[in-house]
């Protein structure tokens, strides 16, 4: 019952925030060369384009003042405004920054939640029965496993798991057998004809319909063989991705197992007879998760940091890679754009933290 | 200053009381093996309560009370603590009867120790000892805040005590509801309203005959609250059926069946540890024979339907799980918790501390055991509510008839509490016996110590020059002093005390003290 307000008291602070983060957004925006911003969100093909600014303008609200300004930034994000991109121009594309994020962000949110449940499946059960046994063989397997994979910087991991097991990468190797690039292989598909369900994207990006997911796509059309080729591209980016993720929560979650193993309730848990494999997985980690899963919230901040990178390095058309050509572009309003879907995600990603935390914590009721 | 017909009164019942040991504790040698050096914390400790006894445990802080405390349940924390020797024995059984298998320790000097753990037989020995703790023996601690599981809902931290031990119990109770007729009911709340005063004789009988004993109270508060004979019935019948509507008769002889045989399955076990100490091959071979016979009887029934519970069982478990929950309810009375519905639905945060220390003797005593040990329960309380939780733990002592081994520093609340008392010193027992003799004429010089700093009235008057206190402090029991442990801070000391370790040896009855101004026996 109370966990019912919580929650929604916690859904209506997210209001706040949420503007917080579009005057952010916006502060950005206004402190840069306003001829400019209106050159910029104006559609590079609109036929007479000194009328087009001049409608910019008006749109984003330049001369009226920052409050109207920002009020006017506020419209056009809600309405689904925000401006377009100069990229080139490929077919299903508007050049709009909101239909760009709907083609690129797909692919991300796939790496991310794969590599999310693979690691927090991996995780939990690991962390427990390491921290249940400090300073065993285990345990100390694991912390050294988990630190180095913690300090290793995602994109060095990246490189390096092309070099192991990249195809091609080093002749002769036996475990080289993941591409290392892209969301597929050329060769994969009937190059002449292709199928109708894949549309070349920006910048000779390929991308599928209808959910911009070519394993998924493949597999509602029913080509198997493309959708088995697809998840073998996946594997390293999820792989590297995981495996960061993955040290942190081990590291954190062996961390207050031992704490939760030093508590007085584990003693009145003995006390009363619960056997040792009940203490360890019910009283002991219930309340090690707690301060976990506070931890995964800030992992899952430097997660996107990483993703950007990753998919660079793996050539992956995602959120990071559009983020990247963005920027490398000069193209303001996608800059803008994304940074806007990365404070929403953080954003979201918080209150689920927050939520699970009261979830699994009674004492937790702010 | 402390009431001396109270004392009077305990010592004639404790007399009168049944004479025989619940727990004996025989040479119990406890070590922590840390970077600084192995602290000695406790050296040979001999004691034993008897049934149904409050018996105080009082020193000064950092002597081993609580070492000894957690000793009695093998809790100790390892690492870096270790029970190293001894004998602890609840209701005749030795729970340390495997300590020397569980590890070996090599020490080469005081800081480089190897401890070389026997990892199936700690397994074995934690699944011996999780049959023994909370059924044999419930503990409290210090502080109620820390000691109750804070994500655990109240409710379930007494179930699950609940439900660890007396499944089997729960149902043939269940059972034998189920074959109650309604008749039966009608019958016996006839016989109540026509003769009102014998309510509840009448009562006592028909559930002793029902086995319907654990219902009693409540049944009698029905007649209290109600008064025509229709609702009466009415809330007596959802009072005896609740919870086995669920499930059908079959299924719960089923799984009584099923619990009945793992019981007797674990006390076969248990029994093995008991013989292997005292290395009777004869009897172990016929114990083993017996399992082996048990197994091949029913073992295949048991097994399918151990596999057959995962998925079918759920109907009995929540039948288990609603009379667990009757009982919690009944136990949160018993500690005199308001508002039992509410205080089974609330987490530990949610209690004041008072109620926080109730709920953990509820939870200890939730499987009705003989012997309760309660480390400083009253420490972290304020005084009006310490006085409260004493007089429950002296009630409950009466009508539950479990013994108490009772922790403190603090020398009135023994007086107030206890039928004997052991005073402790740095690690060992100094002296021990009723606790009038022990504050009438203390014999062991820091016995008289003790009893002199108490603060009384009158030192104030006298001008603050004359409370007593003991010179010195506690030793450091990484390096005790040899011999007696006290004689550093002894000013009877003599040349003897700082070379051999006297022997708790008995001066009179029930009376035993370790000092040479009593006795020169020696301790090896």
């Amino acid at each position: 019952m109370e966990l019912r307000f919580f929650i929604i008291r916690r859904l209506l602070l997210m209001i706040p925030t949420l503007i917080g983060l579009t005057i952010i957004v916006f502060v950005l925006m206004w402190s840069l060369p306003h001829t400019f911003l209106a050159s910029a969100f104006i559609n590079p093909k609109a036929p007479n384009r000194a009328q087009a600014i001049l409608t910019a303008e008006n749109q984003l609200g330049l001369n009226q003042g920052i409050v109207l300004a920002y009020l006017h930034y506020l419209a056009n994000t809600l309405t689904g405004n925000w401006g377009y991109m100069t990229l080139t121009t490929p077919i299903k594309f508007d050049g709009t920054v909101l239909s760009g994020i709907g083609l690129f962000f797909p692919n991300t949110i796939q790496l991310v939640i794969f590599a999310a449940i693979l690691s927090i499946l991996i995780a939990i059960p690991l962390g427990t029965y390491i921290g249940a046994r400090p300073n065993s063989i285990a345990d100390h397997s694991g912390r050294i496993f988990s630190l180095s994979f913690y300090a290793i910087p995602v994109f060095v991991l990246a490189v390096v798991f092309q070099v192991v097991f990249g195809k091609g990468v080093i002749k002769g190797n036996p475990v080289g057998i993941f591409p290392i690039s892209g969301t597929f292989s050329i060769s994969a598909i009937n190059v002449i004809s292709p199928p109708s369900w894949l549309v070349s994207g920006v910048g000779g990006v390929v991308l599928s319909e209808p959910t911009h997911l070519i394993i998924f796509d493949s597999l509602i059309h029913g080509d198997y063989a493309l959708a088995a080729n697809a998840f073998m591209h996946i594997v390293l980016p999820v792989l590297v991705l995981t495996l960061s993720l993955l040290a942190g929560i081990l590291r954190f979650l062996r961390a207050s197992m031992v704490d939760a193993a030093n508590s007085e309730y584990i003693k009145t848990a003995r006390s009363k007879g619960v056997p040792e494999n009940i203490v360890i997985k019910l009283h002991m980690r219930r309340n090690a998760l707690i301060p976990t899963i506070t931890v995964l919230g800030l992992l899952f901040a430097s997660l996107l940091g990483g993703v950007v990178l990753i998919e660079d390095v793996f050539d992956y058309p995602g959120i990071g890679y559009l983020a990247l050509s963005t920027i490398l572009s000069g193209s303001i309003f996608g800059v803008l754009g994304t940074t806007f879907l990365f404070g929403i995600i953080l954003i979201t990603a918080n209150l689920l933290v927050d939520i699970t935390y009261a979830i699994l914590d009674p004492r937790i009721r702010y | 200053m402390y009431s001396i017909q109270n004392l009077e009164d305990e010592r004639n019942k404790n007399k009168a009381a049944n004479e025989e040991d619940y727990l004996k504790v025989t040479d119990l040698v406890t070590n922590f093996y840390t970077s600084r050096g192995i602290v000695k914390a406790l050296d040979k400790i001999n004691f034993s309560i008897r049934r149904g006894e409050i018996f105080g445990m009082v020193g000064e802080s950092g002597c081993g009370k609580s070492v000894t405390a957690l000793s009695i349940m093998d809790l100790v924390q390892d690492p870096p603590g270790r029970v190293v020797s001894g004998r602890v024995e609840i209701d005749g059984f030795n729970i340390f009867s495997d300590i020397k298998d569980l590890a070996r320790i090599r020490v080469k000097s005081e800081t480089e120790v190897k401890i070389k753990r026997n990892k199936r037989a700690i397994k074995k020995h934690n699944f011996m000892l999780s049959k023994i703790r909370g059924k044999k023996a419930g503990m409290i601690f210090q502080e109620p805040s820390l000691a109750l599981n804070p994500v655990l809902r109240a409710g379930d931290q007494i179930t699950e005590n609940i439900l660890l031990h007396n499944k089997k119990a729960i149902a043939d109770s269940l059972i034998n509801r189920a074959n109650l007729s309604l008749d039966d009911v009608k019958l016996v709340v006839d016989e109540v309203l026509n003769n009102k005063g014998e309510t509840k004789s009448i009562l006592n009988n028909w559930c002793r005959k029902n086995a319907l004993v654990d219902l009693e109270t409540q049944i009698n508060s029905i007649f209290k609250n109600y008064t025509d004979p229709k609702e009466i019935e009415n809330e007596i019948v959802s009072l005896i059926k609740g919870g086995i509507t669920l499930v059908d008769k079959s299924s719960l002889i089923e799984a009584r069946d099923y619990y009945d045989y793992r019981e007797k399955m674990e006390s076969f076990e248990i029994k093995r540890f008991a013989a292997t100490e005292e290395n009777d091959r004869e009897l172990i071979r016929s114990i083993e024979a017996e399992e082996v016979k048990l197994r091949t009887t029913s073992g295949a029934r048991f097994r399918s339907y151990s596999l057959r519970r995962i998925f079918t069982g759920k109907k009995v478990e929540k039948a288990f799980k609603m009379e667990a929950n009757r009982r919690a309810k009944e136990l949160l009375s018993l500690v005199s918790l308001p508002d039992p519905e509410r205080i089974m639905k609330s987490y530990p945060h949610e209690l004041s501390g008072g109620m926080q220390q109730r709920l953990m003797i509820a939870i200890a005593l939730a499987s009705d055991p003989k012997l309760l040990i309660a480390d400083e329960p009253t420490t972290a309380l304020d005084v009006t509510t310490q006085a409260q939780i004493l007089k429950l733990l002296r009630n409950l002592n009466q009508l539950v008839g479990a013994s108490i081994l009772f922790i403190t520093h603090d020398l009135a609340v023994i007086a107030e509490m206890c039928n004997r008392v052991a005073v402790m010193y740095a690690g060992s027992i100094v002296e021990q016996g009723d606790v009038l003799d022990i504050f009438d004429s203390p014999k062991h010089p820091y016995t008289v110590g003790l009893l002199g700093a108490i603060p009384t009235p009158q030192v104030k008057t006298d001008a603050g020059i004359n409370l007593h206190t003991i010179p010195g402090s506690v030793p450091n029991l990484i390096t005790p002093p040899s011999g007696c442990r006290f004689h550093p801070r002894c000013s009877f000391a003599m040349e003897i005390c700082s070379k051999s370790k006297p022997k708790l040896v008995e001066l009179e009855a029930q009376r035993k003290v370790a000092c040479f101004l009593y006795s020169s026996e020696v301790e090896e």
